[in-house]
């Protein structure tokens, strides 16, 4: 009896996977035997024309993920520094409560906070036509994913061992010094874990960004032109999914998406995963 | 001088971190609680016309089924796990176990909605049903809680399992009177953790469990809810409409309030952990 | 623990089918523009016949029309005409009502409309949506960059806009700046811009979010009921519901309410013109 709930639930989880990725791949293979890879070049997605090009979409997810860690790698960094380098020890898990309160309001109450907030501010004071934009989305979702690198960091952090620290202090390293040559690059595995982490969760980021990202399949031109609505693959799944009608198309390219998404996601997290085993099995 | 200046500057960049928690909560609370006591109390979404909607009870109850189900299916699956990692599995089915756990924790919740809409609402014709919802969100939390329980149960010591085996314990009465009696404050938090994301998912059961309106307690487990996060969603877009966006900020707040319980429930228990 | 867990499902089970066995709950989905119609209507008529509960959601025509040919809904709402993929994916199993009739507004921001923009030519219009014409002042307006809103391609009022203005369902929209979905969303962006351009029924417009009249010269016909029942208003349109010829006879009794003159008062309430 015992054996059998155990045998069953390690199957079921291995049957979860197996399922999800199967019927992805089946419901987009039209989608993929139509076009090849093609699609994948281009930006033109219009359902009714039969044109579903993806680049629009992969670029706009890119973009906003890159936005986001740019702002939230150093100041995630920077936060897990001060709270295990320079505060002490009570701040420390004042920050920490801090970012687990961050991490844990839902994602649809950053959506909005991003629509009336973060909009009417972009839009006033840049003198923007519409505040919905890539660059919009990059800022929501560097706060989602915020406590990820710095919960992450501080744990790597923690987990240089006093021994190297003294070391560090007894060869009369400065602060900074000890900071850059022995902790940073110490904790770096964990640290890199926690950005791998980040990114994986910025490009699978939904609701927030339906919100905010201005839902327009048209690659950024010129290329670095965040200011303009784009679109994601995100949102473009959770804008469309509802009017596609199973079996055509439009669900092929839709299922399409979602594919490409949890083949991104997978590898970023395998890539994590690897490199956090790697730690253990070093560590004494 | 040196040190004082990149002390001063790592300060300087990390402010954000500092203020944005505190910041984004009071805005939040700012705007949601004047809302919160009339949204709360007045009408039923039967009554009420579209944009003119009050009373976020079956929004509330939506959400809380949705999750218990969630829980209730999952819970059974990651424990029946956790033993097999435990006590059946060698090393190989171990690591290609929590392998599978860490791909799945990566794979974004909408592609969960994606499968869900595909096998449960198409195949197996379930509709957009609560049931399917229930479905979707037990398999998003599935790896966090068996991480957390396999987590839960390498943390007993190795000596007090090998006593027990000592003593001629089978399996069950070493899971019933060893194991669950040492680790059911971890297990319980990892449930609690589980609990409060699947109260705060939104997108994977906005096209596969959820509508609008016209739900006060469904039918059946094949009917579809109203959730407070689907609400939310709908209402943050009806930007002229002031009075939906009142509610969307209340129903922000609710939200809050029961994931930051759940949440705080899950610290308590990890300190008793700690301290026992 | 797990044998708990079980008896827990099954009371939530339970307790839900335990509700009334002789209650029906319908579904309506889709358009948005004809939900405020249809989800008022559902909460009078649960109150006639409490055995009869009718959810509503929104997603636009396309959605509506999807979840017919899906069976994911047993009403579907829709304000825009079934096209020919769509039909011939229905296959002629089910049936279309025309409850009301509306017009699709050309809506422009306050700021536009006091800045003296109270007309446009469909050609106008066009340009303005093929990106020809990208400020207000060569339309004798303020000096501003127009804001030009477009909708997803599915959604009943695109479908129609496009039609008249740009001469096809499915025209692309070069000039478009940003794309919106409900009625609701585009709204609230006319709302809060103040060089915006957009299409929405004419019962969403308020005094933020003005029709402006389309038309040549002194010929131009402003969005109001009136010029739909005279068929002089250029952009007006049928909305219908959906229902599928073997569904619930509940169905159907309820679309016969719509028509009823209590269902066409609600209509009239709403801002659309009765059928009957």
């Amino acid at each position: 009896m015992l054996n059998l709930w155990m045998r069953t639930s390690a199957l079921i989880s291995l049957l979860v996977v197996v399922v999800m990725l199967g019927f992805l791949l089946q419901q987009s293979w039209p989608y993929w035997q139509h076009d090849g890879l093609n699609p994948l070049l281009s930006g033109d997605w219009y359902p009714y024309e039969h044109l579903f090009g993806l680049a629009a979409a992969i670029i706009g997810s890119f973009w906003a993920a890159l936005i986001a860690l740019a702002i939230a790698i150093p100041t995630g960094l920077a936060a897990a520094v001060m709270s295990t380098e320079i505060l002490p020890g009570p701040w420390r898990s004042l920050m920490r409560s801090g970012m687990e309160l961050l991490a844990g309001i839902p994602s649809v109450v950053y959506g909005l906070l991003g629509l009336w907030i973060l909009l009417p501010l972009l839009q006033s004071n840049l003198h923007l036509l519409t505040g919905h934009n890539l660059l919009a989305a990059g800022l929501l979702l560097s706060v989602m994913v915020l406590p990820t690198i710095m919960v992450m960091t501080q744990d790597a952090l923690c987990e240089v061992s006093s021994h190297q620290r003294d070391t560090a202090a007894s060869l009369g390293m400065g602060w900074s010094a000890r900071l850059w040559r022995v902790l940073l690059p110490q904790a770096w595995p964990g640290i890199r874990s926690g950005i791998l982490l980040a990114l994986g969760r910025a490009l699978g980021e939904t609701m927030a960004v339906m919100l905010v990202v201005g839902s327009m399949d048209r690659i950024p031109d010129p290329w670095y032109n965040l200011l303009a609505p784009a679109q994601t693959l995100t949102s473009r799944i959770g804008r469309e999914i509802g009017e596609s009608a199973f079996g055509s198309m439009h669900f092929s390219a839709l299922m399409a998406c979602g594919l490409l998404l949890a083949l991104i996601t997978i590898t970023i997290s395998m890539l994590a995963h690897i490199r956090s085993d790697k730690i253990s099995v070093n560590r004494p | 001088m040196n040190e004082r200046c990149a002390k001063t500057l790592t300060i300087m960049l990390a402010l954000p971190a500092l203020l944005l928690p505190a910041a984004c909560l009071l805005y939040i609370l700012f705007k949601g609680i004047p809302a919160l006591d009339w949204a709360m109390l007045s009408g039923s979404s039967q009554d009420a016309a579209f944009g003119s909607i009050s009373a976020l009870w079956p929004q509330i109850t939506g959400s809380l089924l949705l999750m218990l189900g969630a829980c209730l299916l999952a819970a059974p699956v990651a424990l029946g796990g956790t033993l097999f990692y435990a006590l059946a599995a060698n090393i190989r089915q171990r690591k290609a176990l929590l392998g599978i756990m860490h791909l799945l924790v990566g794979i974004p919740p909408i592609v969960y909605g994606l499968c869900g809409l595909i096998v449960l609402v198409h195949m197996l014709h379930w509709g957009i049903s609560l049931l399917t919802g229930m479905v979707i969100l037990a398999v998003i939390i599935l790896p966090m809680l068996l991480m957390n329980s396999v987590n839960a149960i390498k943390r007993i010591p190795s000596e007090k399992t090998a006593a027990a085996r000592a003593l001629g314990l089978s399996n069950g009465q070493l899971i019933r009177r060893v194991w669950l009696p040492a680790a059911w404050p971890a297990l319980m938090t990892g449930l609690l953790l589980g609990m409060a994301r699947a109260l705060s998912e939104t997108a994977p059961i906005l096209f596969t469990a959820t509508v609008f309106s016209g739900v006060s307690w469904p039918d059946s487990l094949f009917s579809p809810v109203t959730s407070l996060q689907t609400h939310l969603f709908y209402l943050a877009q009806e930007g002229a409409n002031a009075e939906a966006v009142d509610i969307a900020w209340a129903s922000a707040v609710i939200l809050i309030i029961l994931v930051t319980a759940l949440s705080f429930g899950a610290s308590a228990l990890r300190n008793i952990r700690m301290n026992g | 623990m797990q044998r708990i867990s079980y008896f827990i499902l099954a009371a939530v089970f339970l307790g839900a089918q335990a509700h009334d066995a002789a209650a029906v709950t319908l579904h309506a989905a889709g358009s948005t523009t004809v939900l405020p119609v249809v989800s008022t209507a559902a909460a009078a008529y649960h109150r006639q016949h409490p055995d009869v509960t009718i959810t509503v959601s929104g997603g636009g025509s396309g959605v509506g029309i999807a979840s017919m040919i899906q069976h994911t809904a047993d009403i579907g709402m829709a304000s825009r005409e079934i096209d020919a993929e769509e039909a011939a994916k229905l296959n002629g199993k089910v049936d279309v009502l025309t409850i009301a009739k509306d017009a699709v507004a050309v809506v422009v921001s306050k700021a536009v409309y006091v800045g003296g923009v109270h007309q446009l030519s469909l050609r106008q219009i066009a340009d303005i949506y093929r990106g020809k014409i990208k400020n207000w002042e060569t339309l004798g307006g303020p000096d501003a960059q127009i804001l030009v809103i477009d909708k997803e391609a599915s959604r009943g009022t695109r479908h129609v806009f496009a039609e008249a203005v740009l001469g096809d369902a499915h025209a692309r929209a070069p000039g478009a700046s940003v794309i919106s979905g409900s009625n609701n969303e585009e709204q609230a962006l006319v709302a809060h811009s103040d060089q915006a351009i957009g299409m929405l029924s004419n019962a969403w417009l308020n005094d933020d979010v003005r029709g402006i009249a389309v038309g040549e010269g002194n010929k131009a016909i402003f969005p109001d009921i009136g010029h739909v029942r005279d068929s002089s208003y250029p952009i007006s349109r049928s909305l219908h519901i959906l229902l599928s010829k073997k569904g619930p006879p509940e169905a159907r009794e309820f679309a016969n309410f719509l028509l009823s003159p209590q269902g066409q008062a609600i209509v009239k309430k709403s801002g659309y013109l009765p059928v009957r």
